[in-house]
């Protein structure tokens, strides 16, 4: 389970894209179709990337690499172009955080700036509302197309997404970089209940 | 531009499935805490035999039903 990784294309008005966090060779059987070539990963973190293609008729699965020539624009801006939204999901808290391609961060908030306190940070709802207020913050800055990017898994890994798309913001691209390590630093000892 | 709210939860679903077959999820959620090599070759001599289990039991099945057909004797 090295190196390839199959990615699926969805291109449209709504994109996603989830790249994970470790080099793992997904399971092209599901998603790969026909003509599309897997894409080598050479970050340190798997990255699995799935857009919608709706209209064209030739369906691609890879999504805009940098180097490539696409025609696809959302909102006349090329896809290595578009805001960056990471969505930290912990298992105690969900930190969302709207940056430019470069990684000048623009919004910042999380479940605790929205005025959850505790237990309640680590919820799903908590996650929604921290999405929705991100997205009126990024609309109001003029932000409309944004590539997602979750890492962890943690209870408002999903809702975050579902909160930024309630807010406003049009998602493109959902991109995983949950970090897997290849065995380096030891976790805490297990818990015992 | 309209779009449904249920565009990004079903692109959020694709990717937990991508990464779930791919056993990344699994992976996470296992390194969140330590696991001492005894208990991990438990699991791995666990999840082995769990595969061959169902995977010569899913071979059965398979050979079952087309072995189970309607009577073609019928009446003799």
């Amino acid at each position: 389970m090295l190196g390839t990784q199959g990615v699926l294309r969805w291109l449209g008005r709504r994109l996603l894209q989830a790249p994970g966090g470790c080099s793992v060779e997904s399971q092209c059987r599901l998603v790969h179709t026909g003509s599309q070539k897997l894409q080598e990963v050479a970050e340190e973190s798997n990255s699995t990337e799935l857009t919608h293609a709706r209209h064209s008729a030739d369906f691609s699965i890879l999504p805009p690499m940098p180097g490539q020539e696409s025609h696809l624009r959302w909102g006349n801006k090329k896809y290595e172009d578009l805001h960056i939204v990471h969505i930290k999901a912990t298992y105690n808290n969900t930190h969302i955080q709207v940056t430019t391609q470069e990684g000048q961060s623009m919004v910042r908030t999380s479940c605790g700036t929205e005025g959850f306190k505790n237990a309640k940070k680590g919820t799903p709802i908590a996650a929604q509302t921290a999405g929705i207020s991100a997205a009126v913050k990024a609309t109001d800055q003029g932000i409309s197309f944004v590539r997602v990017v979750v890492k962890g898994l943690g209870p408002g890994r999903l809702s975050a997404i579902k909160g930024l798309s309630m807010g406003g913001l049009q998602v493109v691209s959902i991109t995983d970089n949950t970090p897997i390590p290849h065995n380096g630093c030891r976790p805490r000892k297990a818990r015992r209940m | 531009m309209t779009g449904t709210r249920g565009d990004s939860t079903l692109g959020a679903a694709w990717v937990d499935r991508i990464l779930s077959t791919d056993g990344i999820i699994d992976e996470a959620k296992r390194r969140r805490y330590f696991e001492k090599p005894c208990r991990k070759r438990i699991r791995e001599n666990y999840e082995n035999c769990r595969r061959i289990y169902n995977s010569e039991m899913a071979r059965k099945l398979a050979f079952l039903t087309r072995k189970s057909r309607q009577d073609p004797w019928l009446g003799c």
